[in-house]
């Protein structure tokens, strides 16, 4: 079951967590302010008061959270040669996958939009553009995304990614491209 | 008015302020028209998402594109004016030419915008990504032109408008580091308050101005590509320029709006906002941190140096630490044990910091860039913005716009909120939580349909989200049009009102 959970279902339940004690403080607070027992001043403490553990409390929890998720980061995967090398460029409305690095300028690179590929093998994707930005992402067959990076022109992003299990990942793009954005796919087929 | 800050400007006599009531006026009517109509905007956009409605790609990328460049303009347009009422009625006096000035170059942009995308077809999207304008091929070169044109008299308006408040400000109170609260650093009190609002203004228009003529060097760069199609800039720094420029514009809109929260809020509460050490430290930090958050947008540019890329999350995450700490929790003192009536002013302002909040925790999980890795770019981006814009901003022009038409009504909160209200803070939520389920289930935004991603359970959620949100869509203009309509009639009372009797309330 863990295993299973996706970075999109944490970011989620991070998410759901803290809008429910927002929406708790928010319920609470007004109650609160339609009664005034006290005065103001006394009011005024006892919310700086809570704001001080608020305080110290969040510095804790923002620089944990730095520490933890920025072990995560998809510039570096993996420190070890990939086993395999993917060139990718992004073109409108279309992807040319190659296996391999390749030297050519990429309006004259050609490559497939369907591309076989190794399972649990370090893979890195050198991507990159001929004319406008994309963004080259991996889905799998049940529509999580999985990893992407800018197809920038004039530049090579490098994104590492280790298939899991075998099977179909569908290709999209992420970055909008002009009208037929929508149609700029391919597919992966992991074996 | 417990408000204790100095009484520093002479105020205004009944022709000036006349003046700048109808300027103001002029502004909410602006508002109440535009805003509904973008709005159906967005609404075409989730009908023809949900397969309800059936647009040719350009004709929906066009619309798309009219929205975010409409939407994130007129919000900041009526920020901009608010402010330039508010500080001009009662803190440093601003001219009331000056406003007209920019009014009639957003006038003038915005019908740009218009015919650009709506007669022309251009469809780069709101953010203009290089170098797609030059190269969507479904739109001619004119339309590419009169965008860049229309947004080059945006950003030089925009640019006078802060430009002149700031100015005001300073020759009120005095210059930059006056004004961004440092004389609270010392171990004294000073002996001259500042006004809440005059920090926040120069915290969010000083960045406003580097953006704006951030803006104008790219768009006159753009006009240069558009006569000589040889030349060619590099993307990513073209990406840092235009980002610095979008995230910024729409950054600031919100502190401007928390701007005159500041200075409303204790009407109702009856108890002072001032500023402390804390407060203009937090402040002060803000003005950095809106510099530098803009850097969250590249994570998936892999080129970018690292170092910014850490530099962005780090950023971004510490921009939690003076928004909630200082800003809402001001909220909270103001409001705890306050015995508020909650008059449909109050509470536009107090759940507009609620839905500032929400947008925020989103905002902070996607600038983490473990997980950025799979939210960008989709349905989670414009699930957390069109929180913060929707249910921040435009609640808190609401609670604005009702407060400068009850202005009788001090304490007792104003009118009661109504069904209409409701009605739209309901429908929002719904219409929100579908962009964030469509993110959380990797719908990319964008999209105009999301037939053609070969993945058949994207698609079926993607087009049904959309359907749902159609129907929120409704309620939210079902709500923003009856409350709107009543707001107009309140405009229209009180720009005839006799200006003095008013002057000392407002
Ligand atoms: C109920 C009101 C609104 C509705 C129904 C609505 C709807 C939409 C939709 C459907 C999209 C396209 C999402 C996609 O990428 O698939 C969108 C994008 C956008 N909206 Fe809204 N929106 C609303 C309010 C606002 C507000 C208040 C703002 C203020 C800034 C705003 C600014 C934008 C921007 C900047 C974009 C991005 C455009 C682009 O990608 O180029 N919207 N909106
Ligand atoms: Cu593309």
């Amino acid at each position: 079951m863990i295993a299973a959970m996706t970075t999109q279902v944490y970011a989620a339940l991070v998410t759901i967590v803290v809008v429910y004690f927002i929406l708790l403080g928010a319920i609470f607070l007004m109650r609160a302010a339609m009664v005034g027992t006290e005065d103001k001043y006394a009011a005024k403490g006892k919310v700086y008061k809570v704001r001080g553990f608020y305080f110290w409390g969040l510095c804790v929890v923002l620089t944990v959270g730095l520490f933890w998720t920025l072990r995560f980061l998809p510039y570096e995967e993996f420190q070890q040669k990939p086993g395999e090398i993917v060139t990718v460029v992004g073109m409108q409305w279309a992807w040319k996958m190659g296996i391999g690095s390749t030297d050519v300028k990429p309006k004259d690179f050609t490559g497939a939009n369907q591309i076989t590929l190794p399972v649990d093998t370090p893979i890195t994707f050198q991507v990159t553009s001929e004319d406008v930005n994309h963004n080259f992402s991996i889905y799998n067959d049940r529509g999580v995304l999985l990893a992407q990076t800018q197809a920038m022109p004039g530049y090579r992003n490098d994104l590492q990614y280790r298939f899991r299990e075998k099977g179909d990942y569908p290709i999209l793009c992420l970055e909008y491209c002009g009208a037929p954005h929508t149609i700029m796919t391919g597919k992966i087929h992991v074996e | 008015m417990s408000n204790k800050t100095r009484e520093p400007m002479k105020p205004l006599d009944a022709e000036e302020f006349r003046k700048q009531r109808r300027l103001m006026v002029t502004w909410g009517v602006t508002l109440l028209v535009l805003f509904p109509l973008l709005i159906g905007l967005g609404l075409f956009m989730r009908l023809n998402q949900g397969e309800l409605v059936h647009l040719q790609p350009n004709t929906f990328y066009a619309i798309m594109t009219l929205h975010g460049l409409g939407m994130a303009g007129l919000l900041f347009s009526f920020a901009l004016g608010g402010l330039h009422f508010l500080v001009g009625t009662r803190f440093a006096r601003t001219s009331v030419k000056v406003g007209y000035f920019v009014f009639i170059g957003v006038v003038v942009g915005v019908i740009g915008l218009v015919v650009a995308t709506l007669i022309g077809g251009f469809a780069a999207g709101w953010y203009l990504l290089y170098p797609l304008p030059f190269k969507g091929t479904s739109w001619p070169e004119w339309s590419s032109g009169l965008t860049f044109i229309s947004l080059l008299i945006l950003g030089v308006v925009w640019l006078v408008g802060c430009v002149h408040i700031v100015r005001a400000l300073s020759l009120e109170y005095g210059g930059f580091f006056q004004l961004m609260g440092w004389r609270y650093l010392g171990n004294k009190e000073p002996e001259e308050e500042l006004p809440p609002i005059a920090l926040i203004s120069v915290v969010s228009l000083v960045p406003g101005i580097l953006a704006f003529l951030a803006g104008a060097v790219f768009l006159i760069m753009f006009l240069f590509q558009l006569f000589e199609p040889s030349l060619e800039f590099n993307p990513l720094m073209m990406k840092n320029i235009l980002f610095f420029f979008g995230h910024t514009l729409v950054n600031i809109t919100i502190y401007c709006a928390v701007g005159w929260v500041y200075t409303l809020f204790p009407e109702f509460t009856g108890r002072a906002w001032k500023l402390t050490k804390v407060t203009v430290i937090a402040w002060n930090a803000t003005f950095l941190f809106i510099l530098f958050a803009y850097f969250h947008h590249l994570y998936m540019d892999f080129a970018q140096p690292i170092s910014i890329q850490y530099a962005g999350q780090l950023a971004s995450y510490m921009s939690a630490v003076p928004a909630t700490a200082v800003t809402i929790f001001g909220v909270i003192a103001q409001l705890y044990h306050s015995k508020i009536k909650w008059g449909v002013i109050p509470l536009s302002f107090f759940l507009g910091a609620v839905g500032w909040a929400i947008g925020g925790i989103a905002a902070v999980v996607d600038s983490t860039i473990a997980v950025n890795k799979v939210l960008h770019n989709t349905l989670w981006v414009p699930a957390h913005f069109h929180t913060y814009m929707l249910m921040g901003v435009v609640l808190f022009i609401l609670g604005f716009l009702y407060y400068l038409t009850a202005p009788q009504s001090g304490k007792e909160g104003g009118p009661k909120a109504g069904w209409a209200f409701w009605t739209f803070v309901t429908g929002s939520y719904g219409f929100l939580l579908m962009f964030y389920l469509g993110g959380m289930n990797s719908i990319p935004r964008r999209f105009a349909e999301y037939s053609t991603m070969g993945i058949s359970s994207s698609h079926e959620i993607g087009a049904l989200l959309a359907r749902l949100a159609v129907f929120f869509v409704v309620l939210v203009l079902l709500g923003i049009i009856t409350m709107g309509i009543s707001i107009f009639i309140r405009l229209m009372r009180w720009v005839v009102t006799d200006a003095t009797s008013t002057e000392s309330s407002a």
